[in-house]
């Protein structure tokens, strides 16, 4: 299927590009481990093929292209002539490999059509991540100017803009949303929740996918609803209030300085923990980089809003309506917290539990199909025919084949991501859903929660 | 000819043993020291051990491996069972390697031996007919992919008719001395080729895990270097 996968650059340098790109790579590999990671590659290689039974954008194009250990190859292909004694004395005899524009632009073009869902790794017998040398590759083309435009777009907003976010959401308009999550929560669900903005001390500082704010409101009055319902401590703080980390899909400079961002702010409110919102990459950033760039073990804990709920439901803080939603539901799992194992069960307990039809897609858990928009894709908004008709071509049939009326996606991108394919394959009577939005309607509220109990607004009331 | 085997027999399989050897030594040494570099430099060094264990040994036992492409999965697991236990288990390679390997060292009854032989000349031709045939095997197929499976087929054939002279057409020691040379050449390329996988895929899935455990200070040198710690977005 011969779709496109062009996208939109802001203007690129391209003087002296080769030799600025092998400059940039030298700095990556001199600085970091990822010499290893391209040298084992390189070793290890059989090239046996079983990627290509499992990668989903090969599994729909066909294309050579899009056979991860032929992408890797790329990036391997430039290490091995300059970054290999092998490769330099093999130059000397021989008409050599050299880098030039139009190889670049090649690179530039197939790693924006992987997802880096990783299920290539999965596939391989020597767990070569092709994922892992696809994030390198994207974080040498950034340092050349190389980014889809989308990306650097909303990243320069989050980290020098006026907003901190990537939306562009200015802290008024979010204090503005809160305030009218809440009354609407009030008006159309009766229920009392509120949202905390900068309070010290809290336990948690809430990081949602910062598009929720503007997109997700069921799913941000879900969050709020479970946090009111238990009793949390958590906040959120107007220095810093996206969760969203492009730099996972584009450069580790800038995972680095976003990561760092949240941990300041927890710092900044005396907060203990980070606490992100459904959103996957923001999950991923967060719980498995913090470590790295925010001070090793004194970097503070990060907890997925889903862990959160399900240990409130399982110590019976939080109680949920045992079948509360009626129409068949199914669940997909976000790569970036299932492909490592991280959050598999626990949103299946609570669907499981408020949920009187749940079904699987199939394969599923680690197993789970990406939802095609993955890596940072669903961003490009130009290249979207190529992200529903051939990243998520198998995503449609399985979600097809589930014929669920609620598709379950605790990702902001895959959200995005899924609507589209459902409007593109025609699949109208899928709702994609935060699990929040189905635990809010599942809720069984305290009193002090219950909008128009007097007793309970009187108990609530301070003393005078 | 008969020299020419004693020479293959003897200096040459050797040197190609100890070229072998010391390759994969030094293949081993340097990926241990650069897991352990890059385990000393991270910043985050948990590490989801039991998920590494599992993978690693996972793909040792045809239950995962089997689940897709079962066809070229069977083959590929009959040709390593064969061309790892018969070179080394086989009572005349046994014999030839009598003052290296320990006393009592098992060897195989002869029609289990033949078996192992054959399942794995048939796994060896379909792997072959499987990289021409299948477009995403052959679209990645490089010349050493090729040229590694008939030199393979080259030795196990030759070695099975050497072992069996009346059932061959040729001259069985002309088999012999093919089939010495041609292990000869299998062994140096051991170690120089992705062959070598064979002595890392005890380390690879850790070292693949352990690629996403960056130094602190990546980012930041890295801006150092380029020059962009001030460099607006």
């Amino acid at each position: 299927m011969a779709i496109e996968c062009s996208y939109y650059l802001e203007p690129v340098d391209t003087t002296d590009l080769p030799r600025r790109f092998l400059d940039a790579f030298a700095a990556v590999l001199s600085h970091s481990s990822y010499a290893m990671v391209l040298d084992a590659a390189c070793r290890v290689t059989t090239r046996c093929g079983r990627c290509t039974s499992t990668c989903p954008v090969y599994q729909a194009s066909g294309d050579e292209r899009d056979i991860p250990c032929m992408r890797s190859e790329l990036l391997l292909k430039i290490y091995r002539r300059y970054f290999t004694p092998a490769g330099s004395i093999a130059a000397r005899f021989g008409s050599a490999f050299t880098l030039d524009e139009a190889y670049i632009n090649k690179l530039a073009e197939e790693v924006y059509r992987c997802t880096a869902c990783r299920r290539c790794k999965l596939e391989c017998p020597m767990g070569i991540d092709h994922g892992l040398i696809t994030h390198l590759s994207r974080w040498v083309l950034s340092e050349v100017g190389i980014v889809p435009k989308a990306l650097v777009v909303a990243t320069r907003e989050q980290l020098e803009g006026a907003t901190h976010n990537t939306s562009a959401i200015p802290v008024a308009a979010m204090k503005d949303t809160c305030e009218f999550l809440e009354e609407d929560c009030a008006d159309e669900h009766n229920l009392r929740i509120s949202f905390p903005i900068d309070q010290e001390g809290a336990e948690y500082v809430f990081f949602p996918a910062v598009s929720d704010y503007l997109l997700e409101p069921d799913t941000l009055m879900g969050n709020a609803a479970v946090m009111t319902a238990t009793g949390g401590s958590w906040t959120i703080g107007t220095g810093f209030f996206d969760g969203i980390n492009y730099g996972l899909f584009y450069s580790d400079r800038m995972l680095d300085r976003i990561v760092s961002r949240e941990a300041e702010e927890v710092r900044r409110l005396g907060a203990q923990k980070i606490l992100i919102g459904e959103c996957g990459h923001a999950s991923r950033s967060a719980y498995y980089f913090a470590r790295t760039f925010c001070g090793g073990k004194d970097a503070p804990e990060v907890v997925n809003f889903m862990e959160y709920t399900l240990k409130a439901l399982q110590d019976g803080r939080l109680n949920l309506k045992r079948g509360a939603i009626e129409e068949r539901v199914t669940y997909h799992d976000p790569c970036n917290i299932s492909r490592a194992g991280w959050i598999i069960e626990q949103p299946r307990e609570i669907l499981k539990h408020i949920c009187a039809d749940f079904v699987e897609m199939t394969p599923n858990r680690r197993n789970n199909y990406c939802c095609g928009g993955g890596g940072g894709t669903v961003s490009i908004d130009e290249i979207r025919e190529f992200r529903t008709m051939v990243g998520g071509a198998t995503k449609a049939e399985q979600i097809r084949r589930t014929g669920a009326k609620y598709l379950v996606a605790p990702c902001a991108n895959c959200k995005k991501q899924l609507r589209e394919i459902c409007e593109d394959h025609g699949l109208d009577d899928v709702s994609v859903v935060g699990l929040h939005d189905l635990v809010l309607k599942a809720l069984i509220p305290p009193q002090h929660m219950i909008v128009g109990d007097s007793e309970a607004e009187d108990a609530s009331l301070p003393e005078n | 000819m008969d020299l020419w085997i004693e020479t293959a027999r003897g200096p040459f399989f050797r040197v190609a043993l100890t070229i072998m050897i010391l390759g994969l030594g030094y293949r081993v040494a340097v990926v241990v020291l650069q897991i352990a570099a890059a385990w000393y430099r991270a910043a985050d060094r948990r590490l989801p051990g039991a998920d590494i264990a599992a993978a690693t040994l996972g793909w040792l036992v045809p239950v995962r491996l089997l689940r897709s492409r079962p066809v070229y999965s069977a083959a590929s697991f009959l040709f390593h069972v064969g061309v790892i236990v018969v070179p080394l288990f086989l009572l005349g390679h046994a014999a030839l390697l009598a003052g290296i390997l320990p006393r009592g060292w098992p060897t195989l009854a002869s029609t289990l031996a033949d078996g192992l032989t054959l399942a794995c000349l048939a796994a060896l031709v379909v792997l072959l007919v499987g990289r021409v045939a299948v477009k995403s095997a052959r679209k990645l197929t490089r010349s050493q992919d090729v040229l590694i499976l008939v030199v393979l087929l080259m030795t196990v054939l030759f070695g099975f008719l050497a072992a069996h002279p009346t059932q061959s057409p040729f001259d069985a020691r002309a088999m012999l001395l093919f089939h010495i040379l041609g292990g000869n050449l299998v062994l140096v390329l051991i170690p120089t080729t992705k062959i070598a996988h064979c002595v890392l895929c005890p380390f690879t899935q850790l070292l693949f895990q352990l690629g996403w455990h960056f130094p602190a200070e990546t980012g930041r040198h890295v801006a150092v270097a380029l020059a962009k710690e001030d460099e607006p977005l």
